[in-house]
């Protein structure tokens, strides 16, 4: 390992684009990798359900964030997409006896079709009014999720297996561990890409200065609907992974709080960078589950406590919130960033 | 030094583990899927505590033939992606049966518990949790909401005296599978189950109007207004609390419309909460209230009571506490180790089992597992609920 330079010192485009940027990182990923493979081997099943949905969460905020983070385009309706997706995949699995190999990425391409169809007005919308736009989407889907009832089976639900790929089910919490976490981890060295490239990079531009970007050529329609049709196929690929997992899908998974759950993901992980989608998603799914635990630990000794905790359960959860957006606006990837930038410059913080 | 402290670690780390499979051998873990929070927090609340209660009645009594109940519990705030997570880490536990709530996620996880063998009594009387041979695992112990509705149809056609025309009905629901389960027929896994829409044209009922009003609702004047077009004579309504605010809404426009609450619409809370609005309005109620005389009333009575000095429980507790009730007795009937298997056993060969006025006698068979089918009407008059018919009991 060579000694580190200190910040961002480089001297070439090609040393900019480089995927790892240190030997140290790529060392270091790898072995995170690795272990993301080997460490559940040793897991119960309720801490690989809960890393499920962290890995599925991964996916739909990397979408979410390609779209808000790196786009701008603000979106309220990620929860609906990912209905879609697993309406998709539970459709043409179930009713139609289509292979789960091909129903995830059919799940990825309807949705990115829905996506880019309410991604239509966001040449002329921007800001609060897309974010109403997307709002609007959200509920059109869930109608029709309610009301499809050939398709969607209404409020009494879709059943859907557990997903077996040529003979061999994904059928445990630890099976399955290891197919979203191939797919969370695939997803995510496609957004990282996605970024080094000229559509990432047209994003950005776009997120920064939309008529500095025209002027300099950029496509704003094709990007603006290529951002929507990317976090959409990413959507419907969380979706479709989430309904195999649990099994059982109705209306009341893909609400609108899913949609703020998600943004709030990108928010509290930090808007436009890729490790904040991951830290958003963990904290995301850890922080009710934690909350959760509280109150039923409490619930031996104290039962007349639960009832009170459950209510201000809630409470505790917006509070940590507002306190991460006063506090650290940013995001953790950012604060993640200050902590490696005071251990770098360490002792010598000037 | 370190390599005793070490050594200190591993040993109290060792107890622990023999402490608490010693413990296992001893506990029945039980899931308490409970509603706290949620749409329907309101009624769930009450429940929860009439279950917690009566677990915490057993265990101060020596518990079930010698064992104690661990009940594992877990507000899910009426969501089904949550109950689903809580299933997940009741499963992990080992239990072996569930005290579940809601209609959605008990219809949601039938084909899961069936597979896991647990058996799961719910507080949802939906009509598609009774047959065994779609949903084996799950257990009521109410008077399904579409008999609920049946019963309510049948004493409006028997009370119709206009004999020029047929009583015309409003059907109020909330969009939740609770909310549809007692007034349209579904096909639910395959099979077909009747309900409250398909028997108004049996007895002569016309069904004129459904609206739909959400469980958090704060206003239903909308809905009243426009389904006082149709003018309904009476209006059969599956909510939770926001029947006060139906019948409040109701009371402000004038309708003459006389209601009809199905079991969790009603309770002393909505007395209290619509006050004079809530005159005149029928219930059916398969469950004994506060002030009822017989002996399985008076003994959840001393044993509120006991845990909440003061407090008059409504309705809904029992409901909670009966289902516990006839959980335990399941659970007491079985020899040897507690399994998922044997407590459906149990359960499946319980005849008349007498809750001492609770509900009617409870039993389940093989082939239908409603376990009570009577309930009686009631009337709100002068403040105050009165029984208007004695036991109406439906068909299995």
């Amino acid at each position: 390992m060579s000694a580190n330079i200190c910040g961002d010192y480089k001297t070439s485009y090609k040393e900019d684009m480089v995927l790892f940027q240190t030997t140290f990182s790529k060392f270091w990923i790898i072995a995170f990798v690795l272990a993301l493979y080997v460490v559940p081997l040793f897991l119960g099943n309720y801490v690989l359900y809960v890393a499920n949905m962290i890995c599925i969460a991964v996916i739909g905020a990397l979408g979410i964030n390609i779209l808000t983070g790196f786009t701008g385009q603000i979106s309220l309706g990620h929860g609906a997409f990912i209905g879609i997706g697993a309406y998709t995949s539970g459709y043409l699995t179930m009713k139609l006896g289509v292979p789960f190999i091909v129903a995830l990425p059919a799940a990825g391409v309807v949705t990115a079709l829905f996506g880019m169809v309410f991604g239509i007005p966001s040449l002329r919308l921007k800001g609060l009014y897309l974010a109403i736009a997307t709002l609007a989407a959200q509920f059109i889907i869930e109608y029709l999720m309610v009301h499809l009832e050939p398709i969607t089976n209404g409020v009494l639900g879709l059943l859907v297996d557990y997903p077996s790929v040529f003979g061999f089910s994904f059928d445990t919490d630890l099976k399955y561990f290891y197919l979203t976490v191939s797919i969370a981890i695939l997803a995510t060295l496609y957004a990282k890409n996605l970024i080094r490239t000229r559509p990432g990079r047209a994003f950005i531009a776009i997120r920064d200065r939309y008529i500095s970007a025209e002027v300099m050529g950029v496509n704003l329609f094709k990007y603006k609907l290529m951002a929507f049709g990317i976090s959409s196929f990413l959507a419907g690929i969380a979706g479709s992974l989430w309904a195999h997992y649990v099994t059982i899908i109705t209306p009341e998974h893909f609400t609108i709080g899913v949609s703020i759950e998600y943004l709030a993901m990108i928010i509290i992980g930090g808007l436009g960078h890729l490790i904040g989608a991951i830290y958003g998603a963990i904290f995301m799914v850890l922080l009710p589950e934690v909350l959760r635990l509280m109150s039923e630990s409490m619930s031996g000794q104290f039962p007349m406590i639960v009832n009170m905790f459950a209510a201000i359960k809630e409470g505790i959860f917006g509070a940590i919130i507002i306190g991460f957006l006063v506090y650290e606006p940013d995001g953790l990837a950012h604060r993640w960033q200050m902590i490696k930038a005071y251990w770098k410059l360490w002792p010598f913080s000037y | 030094m370190k390599k005793r402290l070490l050594l200190v670690i591993a040993l109290s780390f060792a107890l622990c583990c023999l402490g608490t499979s010693a413990m296992a051998a001893k506990t029945i873990k039980i899931g308490g899927l409970f509603d706290i929070t949620g749409g329907t927090g309101s009624v769930g609340t009450p429940y929860a505590e009439g279950v917690r209660d009566y677990v915490r009645y057993v265990n101060e009594n020596g518990g079930i033939n010698g064992m104690q109940i661990d009940l594992l519990d877990v507000d899910y705030s009426y969501k089904i992606p949550q109950a689903l997570a809580a299933y997940k880490k009741f499963k992990n536990a080992g239990v072996v049966a569930i005290m579940g709530w809601g209609t959605g996620d008990t219809e949601a996880m039938a084909p899961i518990v069936t597979k896991d063998h647990i058996p799961y009594m719910s507080a949802s009387y939906s009509e598609h949790l009774t047959n065994p041979a779609v949903t084996p695992y799950n257990f009521m112990v109410g008077t399904t909401y579409a008999d609920q509705g049946r019963v309510a149809l049948k004493y409006i056609a028997d009370t119709w005296t206009d004999k020029s025309r047929k009583p015309r009905v409003a059907l109020i629901y909330n969009d939740t599978g609770f909310g549809r389960s007692p007034f349209f027929d579904v096909d639910y896994q395959g099979h077909h189950f009747p309900a409250a829409e398909s028997y108004a044209k049996e007895v002569g009922v016309e069904i004129v109007d459904t609206p739909v009003i959400g469980l958090r609702a704060l206003d239903a004047t909308p809905q009243l207004l426009s389904m006082s077009k149709n003018n309904p004579d009476f209006a059969i309504v599956q909510e939770t609390s926001v029947m006060a605010t139906i019948l409040k809404d109701a009371k402000k426009l004038g309708l003459t419309t006389k209601f009809f609450a199905l079991n969790w619409a009603m309770s002393e809370n909505i007395l209290k909460l619509a006050g004079e609005a809530a005159e005149g309005c029928y219930w059916t109620n398969p469950f004994a209230v506060w002030t009822d005389d017989a002996p399985g009333v008076a003994k959840a009575r001393e044993i509120s009571e006991k845990y909440h000095p003061g407090v008059k429980q409504i309705v809904n507790y029992f409901q909670g506490y009966t289902a516990m009730l006839v959980m335990s007795e399941a659970i007491s009937r079985i020899e040897g180790e507690v399994t998922g298997e044997k407590i459906k056993d149990a359960l499946e060969n319980m005849k008349d089992f007498d809750t001492g006025g609770l509900t009617v006698p409870i039993t389940f068979t093989k082939d239908s597992h409603k376990g009570s089918l009577g309930l009686r009407i009631y009337q709100v008059k002068s403040g105050e609920l009165q029984r208007v018919t004695d036991i109406i009991t439906v068909k299995r």
